[in-house]
């Protein structure tokens, strides 16, 4: 059966800068990780990656990456992630680095996996909360999780994530 | 003390914390290493599960004399508080001393400079049989062309000796984003030349041995790690008896 099998690499942004989250965009993303592939794999490298390359999902407040690369390449694309030192936009430098959290091979697992993800995340939250309003918040939350409304849910409530 | 809530955040169980000692100088002291206690009020839990983080301590020193070895057989008091011991060797003979004789966990590659001997198979096989483990440094990859390329020679010369086992890579981070989770850890091991299966095992298993390695060390035999099981075995041998009962009075 002629069909092309991608796949989709979820990643998350992580620096210590918090000005670094507002300007996460996705031209200035891709052209990081092309840059990286490029230093750690060549021309060959790069070429390979970029048949079907693309930013498919990102999400600004909690950091998350979607990217989308042919089966054949992902491996070269997997390796060179730990190798991005920084994000350019708008003529300033942040550092930061990407963390790898699941590959998978349609868009659908992956956002099962965020799902997951996120859940343990505001549990974590969960732990760490100081204010009686912000518990209810992410109790609140928590509970309603579902496939179709947590991306709305968790880009409001991981706000506090992106300020602390 | 950043890089470490970014550890736990990424979802390690266990950090090693460093001292390194450089023989060049003279008159080296070993410090005690300073207890996890002091650097932070409370552990953090773990990402995942609901234990808490290990934090161990690890000595490394850096050979470049037979006579430095002397102080690892010497029974200083300082040495024993240290979790695990890592050894960094500079000359052939050395490397080929700490495969087969000391008393060490780990043997530190240098990743930084091209190596001035070839790996030779003998002092490697025996360091495998003995469970000492070869450890390779990452981040010196991530921050520089020239060091990535002196990483990637060493690190593949050594797989072509010792075939991707025994293999521990970490990360000398001296600051919070040079650190890598273990996902990106793992494939960077593909880059070096193991296959996908023995780089996570690079991560988890055999840093989690060379970890129990250190702990036989200092207790002189071997080491049994029991893990509780849910006991059922006793249920069903009393409700056997009870059925037997039923059937008599019936």
């Amino acid at each position: 059966m002629v069909r092309f099998k991608n796949r989709y690499v979820l990643c998350e942004v992580v620096s210590e800068d918090p000005r670094c989250r507002q300007c996460i965009e996705d031209r200035a993303l891709g052209l990081a990780v092309r840059d990286a592939i490029a230093r750690v794999h060549g021309d060959y490298g790069l070429a390979c990656c970029s048949i079907s390359f693309t930013v498919k999902y990102l999400n600004a407040y909690t950091g998350t990456v979607l990217l989308r690369c042919r089966k054949d390449s992902y491996r070269l694309l997997c390796s060179a992630l730990p190798f991005v030192r920084h994000l350019e936009s708008r003529a300033q430098r942040y550092p930061c680095c990407l963390n790898t959290l699941h590959v998978g091979g349609t868009i659908r697992t992956c956002q099962k996996f965020l799902i997951q993800y996120n859940r343990t995340q505001l549990l974590r939250l969960l732990q760490n909360c100081t204010n009686e309003e912000e518990r209810q918040c992410i109790q609140k939350s928590l509970l309603s999780c579902s496939l179709t409304e947590e991306q709305s849910q968790s880009g409001d409530e991981e706000e506090d994530d992106g300020t602390e | 003390q950043n890089s470490f809530t970014v550890c736990f955040s990424v979802g390690y169980s266990a950090v090693a914390l460093n001292h390194v000692i450089d023989f060049k100088e003279k008159k080296q002291e070993i410090v005690k290493p300073t207890s996890p206690s002091e650097l932070f009020p409370s552990l953090p839990i773990v990402q995942g599960t609901s234990k808490r983080i290990k934090v161990l301590t690890r000595l490394t020193l850096i050979v470049s004399d037979p006579s430095h070895c002397n102080l690892l057989r010497s029974t200083s008091a300082n040495i024993r508080l240290y979790d695990i011991i890592a050894v960094f060797p500079k000359t052939e003979k050395l490397f080929h001393i700490a495969c087969t004789t000391l008393d060490v966990d780990l043997v530190c590659i240098n990743v930084t400079e091209k190596l001035p001997f070839y790996f030779r198979r003998p002092p490697v096989n025996m360091a495998i049989d003995r469970g000492i483990y070869f450890e390779l440094l990452y981040t010196p990859a991530i921050k520089d062309s020239t060091m990535r390329r002196y990483t990637i020679s060493n690190a593949i010369s050594l797989m072509q000796i010792c075939k991707g086992k025994n293999i521990v890579i970490s990360s000398a981070a001296e600051r919070p984003l040079e650190l890598r989770g273990p996902y990106d850890v793992a494939n960077l091991g593909l880059l070096f030349g193991l296959s996908e299966g023995e780089a996570k095992a690079a991560v988890s298993t055999n840093c989690r041995a060379a970890m129990l390695h250190g702990e036989t060390r200092k207790s002189a035999c071997g080491v049994v790690y029991t893990v509780k099981k849910p006991r059922k075995v006793e249920e069903e041998e009393t409700a056997v008896p009870a059925c037997k009962k039923a059937k008599t009075q019936a």
